[in-house]
C-alpha cells in the first residue's frame, strides 16, 4: 500500500515531466524478472536527469530522451538495480532483473509479526528464506527445507515416514519439561503444530501447508524479535508468509515433479537381514554353545523351519560327525529387509493463478503431492488448495481472505521394539521362515516364535494403519487507513483439523492373532479461533525522527476433542469396520481446552536511518497456569546503529554496509499440558468389576507460571567490497523458572509436581557468509554457508533424574541436556569372548559382569558442538547449478534396536543383523562381537551401554539442482509461454560420517536416540515448471 | 508535536472500543478439565468414596503390581521358575545382576506406593455422615485400610529383608505413608515399626468392616487370613494359628472340590477365593498379564522348574496345571497353565483359603500340636489328590511335608522366595537355565534395591546394602 500511494505521486511528476521534454529519440524496453515475470511499475529513469516512467501491466515502457546516448537506471523494490547504456543500436532493451540477494539487499521487507519492516530496519536477530528456495522441494512439508539454511536453527525429522513430525530447536534445546518446539504463525495466525496422532507413530499438521503457497519463512530468533509473540515466543517463532496476488495480467504457473526414493544410507553402510544358510550357521553354532549336541540343534531347526511346500527343513543340515555340520540344500531363503524395501515415488503436480487490479488481487492455487517411503506400504498423499484474496473497495480499506483447504493422509506402521514394527522385525525373522505358505497366504505358521509375525504381508494389505488429516484453515481481515499512516486492523482466523487414525490387524498373525483381528478408529477435531486487533501508526516528526509504533489485543481459544473405539474378533479379513466387530468393544472420548488473552505494544524508532531503537512489551493471560500467578509480562528492548550510514564510511568502497544490533529481552513458555496447574481426582481408565473408580493422578500447582527466556543478542551484519556479505550474531539465552517436572518421592504416590523450578542456557555463535565470486550479466558464481556452535547447560537442578531415553541419559546440573549417561562398554575377551565392560569412569579395569559395572557419564552428548550449512551457486544464463550442504559435528547417537537386533543370541531364535557375523568364534579371535548362544546369558547386549553408541557428526549433501531456464528468445517461439524451466534434483545424495561403518542414519531427533524407524530417504527427481 | 497527540487521542478511542467488544469475560481463561475433577468436587459423598476405593483396586491391577510383576519377579527369583531362552522380561531380577536403574523396582515401588495413596484418599476422606449410613462408612474406609497395610506388606517384603533377619527387626525397612504430603521425604522405618503399623492397620480393618463378602473385593475375612499370614511372617505361631482358625471356622468360603479344582483356574476364577484381584474381558492387562509371560500365546518367557514339577504326583490334580507344548523351546516342553487365558482376564489371587489351612498347620507344628497340623495339611494334600498317602510325619520331616505341600499348592503366586527367606533358607537350582544356581542365604540380593529414583528425590532414603 504504501510503496503503491508513493509511487502514484512519482508517476504524476514522471508524466507531467516527461511531456515538456523534447523528444528526440524513443527507447522501448520490457522489464522482467528472472524467472521471467514481467515487473510492473519498476522504475526507468535517465541517468543524471529526471526524465523517466514506469513500467506498464506487461512490464513495458517507452521513453522518449532528449539524445541517443545514455544511461539508463532500471529499480524495482527487492530486485537489483541495473544500469543500462542506450544508442541507436541499443534501443529496443530487455532487462532482467535479478532479485535481491537478502543480505545484500537494502530493500527487502522482512514479516516481524504483526508487520513488516524493511531488514535495514531490525534491531533483532531475523532470517528469511523465500520462495525460490521452498518450491518443488521433494519433501512433504516446508521445515524440512529449513535445515542448514538458517543459521541457529536445527530441524530433524527422526522418521522417514513421508508426513512425519519434524522437530525444531532454535538456537539450542530451551526447556526441559515443556514444549522446546517454536511458535508457527501462517498468514498471522498461530497454528497448531506437533504430532497430532493418537496411536500411530507420527503426523505433522504442518504438512497440511502446501509448499509452493509461501512466498517466505521468517525465522524470529532473539527476544527482541519473539517478544511480541510474548508467552509463546520463548523457543523462537516461525512466520510463514502464503502468496499473494498482484495486480496485472492472470499469471499462471504449473509445476511438475516426479522422483525415485530410496535409503538415505547406501547399501554397502546399511544393516541386512542374514541369509538362509548364514543363519542355519548360526542357528547350530548357539546351540552348541549352549551344550546341545549339533544333532539336537538340527532337530529343533527342523522343527521350527519346515518348508510349506515340501514339509522338508528350509535347510538341509547334516552333522560331520565330528562336532561340526555342513550345510546342503537351502529350500526357504528370505530376505525380510529386501523384501520390504523398495524405490519409492515422490510426485507432484501443482498449478496457481495470480493476478488482480487495483481492487482486487488474488492468487489461488491447488495441488497434489504424493510421496512413498523406500519400506512398502509407508507413503502421504495431500491434495490441497488456497485462495488468498485482496480486496480494496477503497483507498483506505482492503479486506483479506485466506482461504486454504487440505487432506493429508498417510499409511505407515509402528516404530521401536515392538513385533508390529516392520523395520524391527524384519531384522529378527529368520529367513528360513517363508513369505507364503503352500496355499498362497501370507506364511503364519510360526505362531511360536516371534508370534508369527509376516511384515511382507502385513504391509501388503493382511494389516491396515491409515491416517488420514483434513485441515481448513481461514483467515479475515479488515484493514483500514483512519489517517495516513495510521491503520486499524481486524483480523478472525479460524483453523480446523479432523485427524482420523484407523488401525486393523488380521487375525491369523501379528497382534491380532489371538483376539480374532482387531481394529480401531479414533476420530480428533482441533478448533482454533483467534481475534486479533490492531492500530498501527507510522510518522515522522522534523524529518528526522521516525516512528512506528503497534498496539494490539489478541484472544485465542483451542479445544481438541477425540473419540476412540475398538473391537475384535471379525467374522472375515474383509470386513476391517468395527460394525462387524463383535463383543468385547471399548470406547473413550476425550476433550481438552486452552485459551490465551493478550495485550501488546511495539515501537520502533529511528533517527535518519542510522540510529534505530525498538521496544516491545507484552502481556499475557493462559488458561494453563495457576489462579495465582496467570498473567505475565514480556518484553524486549533493541537498539542498532548503521554505521555504513555515517560520513565517514558512506564513500568507503570497502566497506559499503555495517550495522551493529544489540537486544535484550524476556520471552515466555506455555508449552505444558492443558490443566497441570490444577489438582484432580481423574476417571479416565480407572475402573473396577465394570464400575467406575477415581484416583488422583495430579498434584496441581496453582502457583504455577510462565517458563521465561531471557536473552542477549548482539549481531554484526556487514557487507565488504560489494561481494562479501555476512552476519555475526552472539546469543545467549537463559531459560529460568523452567516449568519442570520436578521428581517427588514416589512415597507420595507421585512421579513428579510441575513447578517453576531450574534454569538452563544456551549460548552460542552463529555466522553467516556469502561471496560473490562473479556477478555479472549472464554469469553469477556465489558460494556461502552458515555454522552455529552451541553450548547448552543445565545451570540450576536441586535433584538429578534419570531420563526417559532408552536407559542412556541423567539431567543433571552443570552438565548438557543430551549428556549420556552409560555402561562403557570395553569389547570382547579375544580368550573366551566375553563382553568387557569398564567397572568405573576411571576406565581403568574392566569385567565381565555387568553386575560389577557402574554407568557414568562417559562424556557424549547428543547436542552438536557446531552445525550449519553451505551452498554454492552457479548461474550461466539459463544454466544454473545449485549444491547445498548440512553437517552437525560431534552428535553422538544411541542405538535403541540394538539390544535385540545384536542381541548375541540372547532371544531365541530370533535372527540377527550381518553384524553377527563378525562374532567371536574361537580364542584369539580379536573383534567387537561377542560369542554367540542361544539365551545368551553373557549380559552381552545390555541396555544403556556404549556399545550401542555412534558417532553421528556427518556431512550430508542435502541438494544438488541442475536447472536450465528457456530464455526469452526461445519461449518467444514457442509462443505463450511466460517462462519454462526444466531441472533435475538430487536430495541426500551424499553422506560422509566420521564413523566409517556408521549404518544409522546420522540424522536423527535431538535426542539422539534411534529406535528403528522407517529410514530417511534419498531422493532423485526432475521436474518442469511452466509459466503462462 | 501537539498535534500528533490530538491526533492519537482521537483514534486511540477506536481500539478501546474494540477491546471492550473483543475482550472475553473474566472467565475466558478459567477452563475446567471436562475427565477430572477438582479433589474438593470429589470427595464430598460416601457414593464418591465408594468410586475412589474402586481406584485402589484398579492399582492392584496393574501390571506392574498383583496384575504381573510383584507376582512374578519373586518366583523368577526363587527355583520354581526357570528362564526361557528368549526371556527379557525381568531376566535381571532372575539372574540377580538387577541394579537401581532397572524399571522394575522402579514401577513396583512407585506403582505400590500410588495405590497407598489412593487408600489414604479414601480413608483421609473424612466425610460426615447420618448414623444410618456408619455401616457404610465403615466399611469402605475397612477395606481401604485393609489395602493399605496389604501394600505396605507387599513393599516390606519384597524392599526389605525379611522379618527376624535381625534379632529386633531394627533393620531397614520401608516409609509407612498414612497421609499425602507433596513434600514428603520420608525416611525408612524399622521391619519392626513397619510390622506394628501393618497389624494396627488390620485390627483397625477387621473392626470397621461388617461381614459382607465379595471374593473379589478386600473383606472381613480376606483381612484376617492376611493377618493370619502376618502372624506366620512373625514367627508369632499362636495368633497365625488363631487367626487362621477364625477365617477356617467363618464358613465364608470353603475348599473348591477336587474335581473343580483345576476348572477354576482355567475359568480365571481361582479356587478357595478369599480374596482376587478381578480381570474380564475388557478390564485385563492384554499381553503385559502375568499368564502372557508363561504360556506360548503370550510372551512365554518362563517355564516351570522340573524342582518344583518332580514333586508333584502324577495322579494329582494340580499336575493339570502343566502344559506339554511339544518340542520347540530351549528348555523344555512343559509351560505354566495356572493363568491360561491369551487375552489375560484370569482373576489373580492374593489369598486363598488353602494358604490358611498350610499356615495353621505350620502354626500348630510349632506349636506342638502336630495332629492338628496332620490334619491341616492333609486336607489340602487330600483334595488335590484323593489317592495320595496322607502324612504322617512329625518333627522336621512334617514341617519339610507342609513346605512342600505348600510349595505346590501356591506355586506361581509369588510366595517361594518368602517362604524360603524367612526360614533363612537359599535357593538352590537344579534345573537351572539361568547364569546363577545357587544363591545362599542370607544375601543382600533376595530384595530389590530402592529405585535410583527414590534416592534422587528423597534426601532421606537409603540404599539397600549390596546395590
Amino acid at each position: 500500500m504504501k510503496r503503491v500511494l508513493y509511487k502514484v505521486p512519482l508517476l504524476m511528476y514522471l508524466l507531467l515531466c516527461s511531456s515538456w521534454a523534447l523528444a528526440q529519440f524513443t527507447v522501448h524496453g520490457k522489464v522482467t524478472s528472472t524467472d521471467g515475470e514481467p515487473l510492473i511499475g519498476a522504475t526507468v529513469l535517465l541517468k543524471g536527469t529526471q526524465l523517466g516512467t514506469v513500467t506498464d501491466l506487461d512490464g513495458t515502457f517507452t521513453l522518449e530522451v532528449p539524445t541517443d546516448r545514455g544511461t539508463l537506471v532500471i529499480s524495482y523494490t527487492g530486485y537489483e538495480t541495473r544500469e543500462i547504456e542506450i544508442s541507436p543500436q541499443n534501443k529496443e532493451i530487455e532487462v532482467i532483473l535479478q532479485f535481491a540477494s537478502e543480505a545484500l539487499s537494502e530493500v527487502v521487507v522482512v514479516d516481524v509479526g504483526y508487520g513488516t519492516a524493511r531488514k535495514e530496519a531490525l534491531t533483532g536477530a531475523v532470517t528469511q528464506i523465500r520462495a525460490e528456495k521452498l518450491e518443488q522441494v521433494p519433501f512433504s512439508s516446508f521445515e524440512q527445507t529449513l535445515q542448514g539454511n538458517i543459521a541457529g536453527l536445527q530441524a530433524v525429522m527422526g522418521n522417514g515416514q513421508p508426513g512425519a513430525n519434524v522437530s525444531i530447536r532454535i538456537r539450542g534445546q530451551g526447556s526441559i519439561s515443556a514444549s522446546s518446539e517454536p511458535l508457527y504463525v501462517i498468514d498471522g495466525v498461530p497454528v497448531v503444530s506437533g504430532n497430532l496422532t493418537v496411536n500411530a507413530e507420527t503426523s505433522n499438521p504442518l504438512a497440511s501447508l502446501n509448499p509452493n503457497d509461501i512466498e517466505s519463512v521468517s525465522v524470529l530468533k532473539d527476544a527482541a524479535a519473539t517478544a511480541i509473540y510474548g508467552s509463546r515466543g520463548a523457543n523462537g517463532v516461525i512466520l510463514i508468509t502464503t502468496k499473494s496476488g498482484k495486480a496485472g495480467k492472470p499469471k499462471i504457473d504449473v509445476r511438475t515433479m516426479y522422483g525415485f526414493n530410496d535409503w538415505a544410507i547406501p547399501k554397502s553402510k546399511r544393516l541386512r537381514g542374514l541369509s538362509a544358510l548364514e543363519y542355519a550357521d548360526l542357528y547350530i553354532e548357539g546351540y552348541v554353545n549352549r551344550g546341545r549336541t549339533v544333532e539336537e540343534a538340527i532337530q529343533l531347526f527342523n522343527n521350527d523351519f519346515p518348508d510349506p511346500i515340501t514339509g522338508l527343513p528350509a535347510v538341509d543340515i547334516t552333522p560331520d560327525g565330528q562336532g561340526g555340520w555342513t550345510l546342503g540344500e537351502v529350500r526357504v531363503d528370505t530376505r525380510w529387509v529386501d523384501e520390504i524395501s523398495r524405490i519409492g515415488a515422490t510426485q507432484s503436480i501443482d498449478m496457481s493463478v495470480s493476478g488482480g487490479n487495483d481492487l482486487m488481487r488474488y492468487y489461488a492455487s491447488g495441488s497434489y503431492f504424493y510421496q512413498q517411503a523406500p519400506i512398502i506400504y509407508s507413503d502421504l498423499e495431500r491434495y490441497s488448495s488456497r485462495l488468498n484474496a485482496d480486496i480494496s473497495p477503497s483507498d483506505r480499506l482492503t479486506i483479506t481472505n485466506n482461504f486454504n483447504l487440505s487432506r493429508t493422509q498417510q499409511h505407515g506402521m509402528n516404530d521401536a521394539t515392538r513385533w508390529a514394527n516392520p523395520m524391527y522385525n524384519s531384522y529378527l525373522l529368520p529367513p528360513t521362515v517363508p513369505i507364503y505358505d503352500a496355499e498362497g497366504n501370507f506364511y503364519a505358521g510360526h505362531r511360536t516364535i516371534m508370534g508369527a509375525n509376516n511384515p511382507v504381508g502385513s504391509l501388503s494389505g493382511d494389516d491396515e494403519q491409515t491416517w488420514t488429516q483434513w485441515r481448513i484453515m481461514d483467515n479475515i481481515s479488515a484493514s483500514y487507513e483512519l489517517l495516513k499512516n495510521l491503520a486499524f486492523k481486524s483480523a478472525w482466523s479460524f483453523d480446523f483439523i479432523n485427524y482420523q487414525e484407523f488401525y486393523y490387524r488380521n487375525p491369523r498373525y501379528g497382534d491380532g492373532r489371538n483376539v480374532g483381528g482387531l481394529a480401531t478408529e479414533t476420530q480428533r477435531n482441533i478448533l482454533t479461533w483467534i481475534g486479533t486487533q490492531t492500530l498501527r501508526y507510522e510518522f515522522a516528526l522534523g524529518g528526522k525522527h521516525h516512528y512506528d509504533l503497534l498496539a494490539g489485543y489478541e484472544a485465542t481459544k483451542t479445544s481438541m476433542r477425540t473419540v476412540y473405539a475398538y473391537g475384535q474378533n471379525f467374522p472375515s479379513p474383509q470386513l476391517r469396520l468395527l460394525a462387524s466387530a463383535s463383543s468385547p468393544q471399548e470406547t473413550f472420548s476425550s476433550l481438552s481446552e486452552y485459551a490465551f488473552e493478550s495485550m501488546f505494544f511495539r515501537a520502533n524508532y529511528n533517527y535518519d536511518y542510522k540510529y534505530y531503537l525498538s521496544a516491545s512489551v507484552r502481556r499475557d493471560g493462559s488458561s494453563r497456569f495457576g489462579i495465582n500467578n496467570r498473567y505475565g509480562t514480556f518484553w524486549s528492548i533493541g537498539a542498532s546503529w548503521r554505521v555504513d550510514q555515517e560520513s565517514f564510511l558512506s564513500d568507503s568502497e570497502l566497506i559499503t554496509a555495517l550495522k551493529l544490533r544489540a537486544s535484550y529481552g524476556v520471552s515466555g513458555n506455555a508449552g505444558i499440558g492443558n490443566y497441570v496447574h490444577l489438582r484432580t481426582i481423574s476417571y479416565s481408565g480407572i475402573d473396577y468389576l465394570s464400575q467406575p473408580g477415581g484416583a488422583p493422578t495430579q498434584i496441581g500447582n496453582s502457583d504455577l507460571t510462565w517458563e521465561k527466556s531471557k536473552s542477549y543478542n548482539i549481531g554484526l551484519d556487514f557487507t565488504i567490497l560489494n561481494s562479501l556479505s555476512g552476519t555475526v550474531e552472539y546469543f545467549n539465552r537463559l531459560s529460568d523458572d523452567l516449568l519442570l517436572n520436578v521428581p517427588v518421592s514416589r512415597t507420595t504416590g507421585f512421579r513428579s509436581i510441575t513447578k517453576n523450578f531450574g534454569s538452563m542456557r544456551n549460548q552460542g555463535v552463529e555466522l553467516t557468509l556469502d561471496y560473490s565470486i562473479v556477478d555479472r550479466p549472464g554469469l553469477r558464481w556465489s558460494i556461502g554457508g552458515n555454522i552455529t556452535f552451541l553450548k547448552n547447560r543445565i545451570t540450576r537442578l536441586d535433584k538429578p533424574f534419570t531420563a526417559d531415553t532408552h536407559d542412556s541419559k541423567r539431567r543433571e546440573e552443570g552438565r548438557d541436556y543430551e549428556s549420556y549417561y552409560l555402561f562403557d562398554w570395553a569389547g570382547v575377551d579375544p580368550d573366551t569372548g566375553a563382553p568387557l565392560w569398564y567397572t568405573d569412569s576411571t576406565r581403568t579395569e574392566t569385567t565381565s559382569n555387568i553386575a560389577e559395572a557402574q554407568r557414568f557419564f562417559t562424556g557424549q552428548t547428543a547436542t552438536p558442538k557446531f552445525f550449519g550449512g553451505f551452498n554454492t551457486n552457479f548461474n550461466w544464463k539459463g544454466l544454473s547449478i545449485d549444491a547445498q550442504f548440512t553437517t552437525s559435528w560431534d552428535n553422538w547417537i544411541y542405538d535403541a534396536t540394538a539390544w535385540v537386533i545384536q542381541g548375541d543370541g540372547r532371544f531365541t531364535p530370533r535372527s540377527q543383523t550381518n553384524l553377527v557375523l563378525r562374532r567371536w568364534r574361537q580364542p584369539g579371535d580379536m573383534t567387537d562381537v561377542p560369542k554367540f548362544a542361544w539365551g545368551n546369558t553373557s549380559g552381552s547386549n545390555q541396555r544403556g551401554s556404549t556399545r550401542w553408541l555412534h558417532d553421528g557428526t556427518h556431512i550430508r549433501l542435502r541438494n544438488l539442482t541442475i536447472a536450465w531456464r528457456l530464455s526469452q528468445d526461445m519461449l518467444a517461439h514457442i509462443g505463450g509461454v511466460r517462462s519454462a524451466r526444466v531441472y533435475l534434483r538430487g536430495t541426500n545424495l551424499w553422506t560422509w560420517t566420521r564413523e566409517k561403518d556408521l549404518y544409522l542414519d546420522p540424522e536423527t531427533n535431538f535426542s539422539g536416540i534411534v529406535n528403528s524407524p522407517v529410514p530417511n530417504m534419498k531422493t532423485i527427481s526432475f521436474g518442469l515448471d511452466l509459466g503462462f | 508535536m501537539m498535534r500528533y497527540i490530538f491526533t492519537l487521542s482521537r483514534y486511540a478511542l477506536l481500539p478501546i472500543v474494540f477491546l471492550l467488544t473483543n475482550s472475553c469475560g473474566k472467565d475466558f481463561l478459567d477452563l475446567k478439565p471436562y475427565e477430572s475433577l477438582a479433589v474438593e468436587e470429589a470427595t464430598k459423598t460416601l457414593d464418591d468414596l465408594d468410586v475412589l476405593l474402586r481406584g485402589v483396586y484398579d492399582q492392584y491391577q496393574n501390571s506392574d503390581y498383583y496384575g504381573r510383576y510383584f507376582i512374578l519377579v519373586p518366583d523368577v527369583m526363587s527355583d520354581d521358575v526357570k528362564q526361557n531362552a528368549s526371556a527379557n522380561r525381568a531376566k535381571e531380577w532372575a539372574e540377580y545382576n538387577g541394579n537401581a536403574l532397572d524399571f522394575i523396582p522402579e514401577e513396583i515401588w512407585t506403582e505400590v506406593y500410588e495405590a497407598i495413596n489412593r487408600a489414604n484418599t479414601v480413608i483421609n476422606a473424612n466425610i460426615a455422615v447420618p448414623p444410618t449410613a456408619e455401616t457404610r462408612k465403615n466399611q469402605i474406609v475397612g477395606e481401604a485400610l485393609a489395602l493399605r497395610a496389604l501394600s505396605h506388606f507387599d513393599l516390606v517384603r519384597i524392599y526389605a529383608q525379611h522379618y527376624g533377619y535381625t534379632d529386633d527387626n531394627s533393620h531397614l525397612g520401608i516409609p509407612y505413608v498414612k497421609e499425602f504430603d507433596q513434600n514428603a521425604e520420608p525416611a525408612r522405618m524399622s521391619v519392626r515399626e513397619v510390622y506394628d503399623n501393618i497389624l494396627a492397620d488390620l485390627d483397625e480393618a477387621i473392626r470397621l468392616m461388617s461381614d459382607e463378602f465379595d471374593a473379589n473385593r478386600m473383606n472381613k475375612i480376606a483381612a484376617q487370613a492376611i493377618l493370619a499370614r502376618v502372624y506366620l511372617y512373625m514367627s508369632d505361631w499362636q495368633n497365625a494359628a488363631n487367626m487362621a482358625t477364625q477365617v477356617i471356622e467363618s464358613g465364608v468360603v470353603s475348599l473348591t472340590p477336587t474335581e473343580a479344582y483345576v476348572d477354576a483356574w482355567r475359568s480365571g476364577t481361582p479356587p478357595d477365593g478369599i480374596f482376587s484381584i478381578a480381570f474380564d474381558d475388557i478390564d485385563n492387562n492384554g499381553s503385559n498379564a502375568l499368564g502372557r509371560m508363561y504360556i506360548v500365546e503370550g510372551y512365554g518367557d518362563y517355564l516351570p522348574a522340573l524342582d518344583l514339577v518332580n514333586l508333584i504326583d502324577s495322579s494329582d490334580v494340580r499336575i493339570q496345571l502343566f502344559k506339554n507344548t511339544g518340542p520347540g523351546g530351549l528348555f523344555g516342553d512343559l509351560r505354566v497353565d495356572k493363568f491360561p487365558s491369551v487375552i489375560g482376564d484370569d482373576d489373580i489371587p492374593v489369598v486363598r483359603l488353602s494358604e490358611i489351612y498350610l499356615i495353621r498347620a505350620e502354626a500348630r507344628a510349632m506349636l506342638g500340636d502336630e495332629d492338628g497340623a496332620r490334619a491341616d495339611v492333609n486336607v489340602i494334600r487330600l483334595r488335590a489328590n484323593p489317592n495320595a498317602t496322607p502324612i504322617t510325619s512329625s518333627g522336621q520331616q512334617l514341617l519339610d511335608d507342609i513346605e512342600r505341600e505348600k510349595r505346590i499348592e501356591l506355586m506361581f503366586e509369588g510366595h517361594r522366595l518368602w517362604e524360603l527367606m524367612r526360614k533363612k533358607r537359599g535357593v538352590y537350582r537344579n534345573d537351572c537355565t539361568s547364569v546363577i544356581c545357587e544363591i545362599p542365604y542370607p544375601n543382600d540380593r533376595f530384595i530389590l534395591p530402592i529405585p535410583q529414583a527414590e534416592i534422587d528425590a528423597n534426601r532421606n532414603m537409603v540404599q539397600n546394602p549390596g546395590y
